[in-house]
């Protein structure tokens, strides 16, 4: 039988060289691809940074722009907070990261000052609305996905901080770690309609409920949570609950 | 869902309010918010948007979000206090209109007004945290406030004895409280004046002196 590379010492010394070139062979061609990608990535990046330092100003000024680019960044799976640097070198050349940080700490000091007066329970529109307020007009306007956006980032914090939806397209955020019930989230939807005021009555009326239902679900609130105040001077119901965090407050 | 003709918010106010408060207006058309804006009242001083919010009149059975009530009316009766300077509040202020309190103690604009029960746990926090004392002592039913501790007082005092070069003289409680010249100390109440003078007294700026008609006092420059 004819072995290719023959038979004896001298066959394996040739095998032996076959392989070595083949390794040498793979070695030049990994290091062509990875000196390829090298220079695309050295293309993409300059292109990249063409593109930020051309709509800097449009990214952080524009909302409308700056969710198209926040699309375009996760179509193409990049997070413009990643990057080996702190802020991810995204961010650096965006200045998008501190950006978002800043953002946050905004949010945070929102929910923690009207803590006291809503439980840590703040309807999405108000947090923006008080967010922007804080910022002043030179901060440019700012919108409700960029603020759920902005929670997203504290997640890793642990503090607890989450949108939830309340139903009829209202959000609100929790800044509590708190679990809210499916009664409460009706008692929350129904305040968001009516400006804070929720009643027994109210809940009977509208959702069917018994007394018993209703009044456990408010006293939950009222006590338990501390989510909403009494009102004991209320003119139709005699007795009536407001949620600060479905009330418009201006200050 | 049948929605009401008149809905709830309605009675927040009336048609001829000099100051309406602005209406919010939802997307789907409704008025469903109101917002709650700071207030001027007549005589000038401003109410913070939480007077504007009915439940903050009634004494809340969660005792954390009591605390955050109490400590928004005790930063009011303070701030208005020292806007009008009156020291004096009585639950008998709460009870019955038609005295210097009533721009706080009310809010007709949403008909809501502080029930005296809810005044007195109010005050009692405000004594506990020495913003104010039961004054008469021994009873709990009128306080005088410290919208200035006695600490400041004696400092206004002093400074207005070294400003209308009165140190070394022989002052009487009469003419610091009803000075010919109306002063910051103008209407200051006794008991008030005493623990200011009493303060100047243990750092050596003060000297309590019996005269033929009752107390005067010798301040004095001091360190």
């Amino acid at each position: 039988m004819h072995r290719l590379g023959g038979v004896g010492i001298a066959a394996f010394d040739r095998q032996q060289q076959s392989q070595r070139s083949f390794a040498e062979l793979s070695t030049t061609l990994s290091q062509n691809q990875v000196n390829n990608l090298h220079e695309q990535l050295a293309q993409f990046r300059s292109a990249l940074l063409r593109f930020a330092s051309t709509h800097r100003d449009s990214i952080k000024r524009d909302p409308n722009f700056r969710h198209a680019f926040q699309q375009m960044c996760a179509s193409i799976g990049v997070d413009p907070l990643a990057g080996p640097r702190k802020g991810g070198w995204w961010a650096e050349m965006l200045g998008l990261g501190d950006w978002q940080y800043e953002l946050g700490v905004q949010i945070v000091d929102v929910c923690v000052t009207t803590r006291e007066r809503n439980g840590g329970l703040i309807e999405l529109g108000e947090l923006v609305r008080l967010v922007s307020k804080l910022r002043g007009v030179a901060g440019g306007s700012i919108t409700e996905d960029d603020v759920i956006r902005s929670i997203k980032t504290l997640k890793p914090l642990g503090a607890g901080y989450e949108v939830i939806d309340v139903g009829g397209g209202k959000k609100m955020v929790r800044s509590v770690v708190k679990e809210l019930d499916e009664d409460q989230a009706v008692v929350l939807a129904i305040a968001q309609e009516e400006g804070g005021r929720v009643s027994e009555e109210m809940l009977m009326a509208r959702k069917g409920w018994t007394q018993d239902r209703a009044k456990a679900a408010l006293e939950n609130m009222l006590l338990r949570d501390g989510l909403c105040w009494l009102d004991e001077q209320d003119e139709i119901n005699g007795i009536a609950y407001w949620i600060p965090s479905a009330m418009h407050w201006d200050e | 869902m049948a929605r009401r003709a008149d809905p709830p918010s309605n009675h927040w106010y009336e048609a001829n309010d000099p100051d309406p408060p602005p209406l919010i207006i939802s997307s789907s058309g409704f008025r469903t918010q109101m917002s709650l804006s700071p207030h001027t009242t007549p005589s000038g001083y401003r109410l913070p948007s939480i007077h504007a919010a009915p439940p903050f009149f009634t004494q809340q059975p969660n005792p954390s979000t009591q605390a955050t009530v109490t400590e928004h009316w005790t930063r009011l009766i303070l701030s208005y206090g020292r806007f009008k300077k009156i020291w004096l509040l009585k639950l008998e202020d709460a009870e019955v209109a038609g005295n210097d309190w009533d721009e706080i103690l009310r809010n007709d604009r949403i008909n809501r007004k502080l029930p005296s029960s809810h005044l007195g746990h109010i005050l009692k926090q405000m004594v506990a945290k020495n913003q104010a004392i039961y004054d008469p002592p021994k009873q709990t039913r009128s306080v005088l406030l410290y919208w200035r501790t006695p600490e400041e007082w004696a400092e206004v005092l002093h400074e207005w004895a070294i400003s209308t070069g009165q140190l070394n003289t022989i002052l009487t409680f009469y003419e610091i409280i009803e000075p010919s010249i109306p002063s910051p100390l103008s209407g200051i109440p006794l008991p008030i004046l005493r623990k200011a003078i009493n303060i100047l007294t243990a750092t050596n700026r003060a000297q309590i002196i019996t005269i033929a008609d009752g107390e005067g006092v010798r301040l004095l420059a001091g360190k």
